[in-house]
């Protein structure tokens, strides 16, 4: 983008972004003042309707925008411990479907962080993408070695639209914690958002961790992680091995492809189990299109993961907690699920509230099934759960729960898509052969 | 705790009967944890046991009068634990605490999982086994059984189990140890499961694969003996244990709770060995002693041989990897091998095994 063309963009991203805070802001206050007016009490008032309302303009002003909204509004989509319901829902499908770039803006992009022409690094680049996402596009190439590759290529203007967006979101706030009466703290997330987005806009830790959970797996020939070519990555390219698969949630075109789908939602939990309960370092977001499946030579799947953008260190111990947590659900363990609720780092703003996290693992168990928890965060289970942390703000949760739980939420839905269960604890055991 | 009185002809029970408690005067507290069971007279008593102890005994009772005999594990099946008690004191002695920490919280886990018991699918009796099995264990699998020792093996509501009584004891006993960060880890790898061969495919997948279970842990619970009595000569050893007394009591009590699990599967799998039992279709029909010998010896062969060689090489593995570490390490490598007294299994492959039969 020229720096005419910024200077145009700015005041336009800044004016959408504020119209769409205020329209968000009048919907919820207009009612609670007319209640107030009214002298009834704004709390009894049913707000799905407002938040569906309010969720769906703020989509709309992402995809209109793109860029750092999307990604955004893809982090709002997966705190379910802090966005009503409605917004989760709305928001988390800001997903892999956006316009792409024209071929030129990412073809400068790469020469100039390679200092050379794209021919002389590439010997075929389709100039059509094969998936554009918010801060990055995907596009199918060949090394001058013969290989087939896939280039992701980051925006060239993502850094700018990010300082401006993040300026922008910090001032509404600011000005929003002045109007408003009751103000909800928005600027901690904010720096939580700036945070996990800087991060991600470096691409040299997403390759980071890609070789890291390839080296997990090293012995295991059952997953795949598509080996990075270090010396035409950057921090704004990555060149990766080209790897083409079903996707994991499409069972017609699995038995196509011949792969044997028996047992295969537990070998995949035991893919994430090692990950998450065992290295402590794990892909975050597992959704159907970042697993595909291929078959072994005896039919078996072998399951290749993508996108490493969102990957996530476990503090130490977090495993053992987590595991600690779902046993003590399964076997009705209330003590023992006090104990891993404050291992994990729960919180409650007195000591006395047991109950309230006791409380809250009842509902989320409440919505299983069975009544009990057998191994699987299903939807409505992380739903229900969310649900009832929202509603009993004395809770603390931490962050890397929230992650985890969405992610077993997410493999819960490929499960469901497959007929089978993505139950953890069954996966606990090794894989099957 | 209701006050219960069982007859020695009272072969029916209700789940809640089942589950009735002793009348304890005070309750265990393992490593700070309030544990199932508790002290009556000073002496420790078993969880869930003031009706579930005698109707297993009246259950056994009623199998010796038919002339039944009762099915179980000879003791020459039963391998050692490794690292042996001499092995595992002087790797404790040497400071390399390791090994035991790892292997005692594996035990916790893996006793925690015995709770799956009670997600054992069973048949329906009446169509698939040709008498009555009425006033039996069998029939109380589902009624209270399987419940009572889930609960017994992973806690229920306030009350820690045996996984938390392993933990206590562990923690008691090594004075609280660092956890080794790749105890999860260890559970997920390893050997693939392969699928369950069926050995009598016209048996129904549900009789068939309960029977499979029911043999499995009660091959598992058989060999647990072993690990106690291990775990209580070390974990009880003042030279070795930050407190001897205690941490052996703790294991103690789990071995004492687990004397029932193995009494009603005997019980249970004898009495489906005296009966006959009819394929899924109905039309053919297996003595339940052809059925229950074959499964229980595949079981027992698997469990005896393989699973021991692998798990002794791995963890023999593990504790050489631990004692490279140390700065004495081809000495200490040294004693820890000429304490190892090794083991063999007394069968070749192609011998069929003894299962002891022992008047009930």
């Amino acid at each position: 983008m020229t720096n005419m063309g910024r200077l145009i963009a700015r005041p336009y991203r800044a004016s959408r972004i504020g119209w769409t805070a205020l329209c968000v802001w009048l919907r919820y206050k207009i009612p609670a003042w007319w209640d107030l007016l009214l002298r009834r009490d704004p709390k009894a008032r049913d707000l799905s309707a407002v938040h569906q309302k309010n969720a769906d303009h703020i989509f709309d002003t992402a995809v209109s925008l793109r860029g750092m909204l999307v990604k955004m509004c893809q982090i709002i989509g997966t705190r379910s411990d802090i966005f009503p319901r409605e917004f989760v829902a709305t928001l988390s499908k800001c997903h892999d479907r956006l316009p792409p770039r024209e071929f030129d803006v990412i073809k400068q992009v790469i020469e100039e962080d390679f200092g050379a022409d794209l021919d002389s690094v590439y010997s075929e680049f389709e100039p059509t993408p094969t998936a554009a996402a918010s801060l990055a596009q995907v596009h199918r190439a060949r090394l001058l070695s013969g290989e087939r590759v896939a280039v992701k290529v980051q925006y060239p203007d993502i850094e700018h639209i990010m300082h401006t967006d993040f300026a922008t979101s910090r001032r509404i706030a600011v000005i929003y914690s002045r109007f408003d009466d009751n103000p909800m703290d928005f600027l901690p997330l904010l720096d939580e958002l700036q945070k996990h987005l800087r991060m991600e806009l470096d691409f040299r830790r997403e390759v980071e961790s890609a070789d890291r959970i390839r080296e997990f797996f090293v012995d295991d020939p059952s997953v795949h992680v598509p080996k990075i070519v270090r010396q035409h990555s950057t921090r704004r390219v990555i060149t990766m091995e080209f790897v083409d698969g079903v996707k994991v949630n499409d069972p017609a075109a699995l038995a196509a492809a011949g792969i044997d789908t028996k047992n295969l939602m537990t070998r995949l939990m035991s893919i994430f189990n090692r990950m998450i309960l065992a290295y402590g370092f794990f892909h975050a977001d597992p959704h159907p299109g970042n697993i595909f499946v291929n078959p072994s030579e005896s039919g078996k799947p072998v399951f290749t993961l993508l996108d490493f953008g969102l990957a996530k260190e476990l503090p130490d111990g977090f495993g053992m907690g987590l595991f600690e947590l779902m046993f003590s659900m399964m076997t009705f363990n209330e003590s023992a699920m006090l104990r891993a609720f404050k291992e994990l780092g729960f919180k409650t703003q007195d000591d006395d509230n047991d109950e309230t996290l006791l409380l809250i693992a009842k509902r989320m168990m409440s919505r299983s099934d069975t009544g009990t928890f057998q191994g699987e965060f299903t939807e409505e289970m992380t739903d229900e759960m969310f649900d009832a942390i929202r509603e009993n703000p004395v809770v603390k949760v931490p962050t890397d729960f929230v992650l985890v739980a969405r992610a077993f939420s997410l493999l819960s839905g490929i499960g469901h898509a497959l007929g089978q269960r993505a139950n953890a604890l069954d996966a606990m055991g090794p894989a099957p052969a | 705790m209701a006050e219960i009185a069982v007859t020695s002809s009272q072969l029916e029970f209700t789940f809640d009967e089942i589950m009735t408690e002793d009348a304890y005067d005070e309750p265990l507290i393992a490593g700070g944890v309030r544990c199932h069971g508790g002290y009556t007279n000073g002496e420790y008593v078993s969880p869930r046991g003031a009706v579930r102890r005698p109707a297993i005994g009246n259950w056994q009772t009623r199998l010796a009068q038919a002339g039944e005999p009762l099915i179980a594990v000879p003791e020459k099946y039963v391998p050692p634990n490794y690292p042996s008690y001499p092995q595992a004191k002087f790797l404790l002695q040497e400071g390399i605490v390791e090994p035991v920490t790892r292997s005692l919280t594996i035990i916790s886990i893996v006793e925690g999982f015995g709770a799956r018991i009670r997600e054992v699918e069973v048949p329906d009796f009446a169509s698939e086994i040709e008498e009555s099995v009425e006033g039996t264990a069998l029939a109380h699998l589902t009624n209270g059984l399987f419940e009572a020792h889930a609960r017994d093996e992973a806690g229920h509501r306030d009350q820690g189990g045996h996984k938390q009584m392993w933990e206590a004891a562990r923690d008691v006993g090594l004075d609280k140890p660092e956890i080794p960060n790749d105890v999860l880890l260890r559970l997920m790898s390893g050997p693939g499961r392969g699928e369950r061969k069926r050995l009598f495919p016209a048996l129904s997948e549900t009789m068939e694969g309960m029977i499979t279970m029911m043999a499995n842990v009660l091959i598992i619970e058989t060999f647990a003996e072993g690990t106690f009595d291990w775990a209580q000569e070390l974990l009880g050893d003042p030279e070795i244990s930050a407190d001897a007394e205690r941490a052996a009591h703790i294991v103690n009590c789990v071995a004492r709770d687990e004397v029932p699990h193995v009494d009603y599967l005997t019980v249970a799998l004898s009495e489906l060995r005296s009966r006959t039992l009819r394929s899924a279709d109905g039309k053919q029909a297996f003595t339940g002693a052809e059925v229950i010998d074959t499964i229980f010896r595949q079981q027992l062969r698997g469990m005896a041989t393989q699973r021991p060689r692998q798990n002794r090489e791995r963890m023999r593995e593990e504790i050489r990897g631990c004692i490279d570490d140390t700065k004495r390490a081809s000495a200490i490598a040294r004693t820890f091998e000429d304490l190892d007294t090794g083991w063999t299994f007394p069968h070749t492959d192609d011998e069929e095994l003894d299962i002891l039969l022992q008047p009930a």
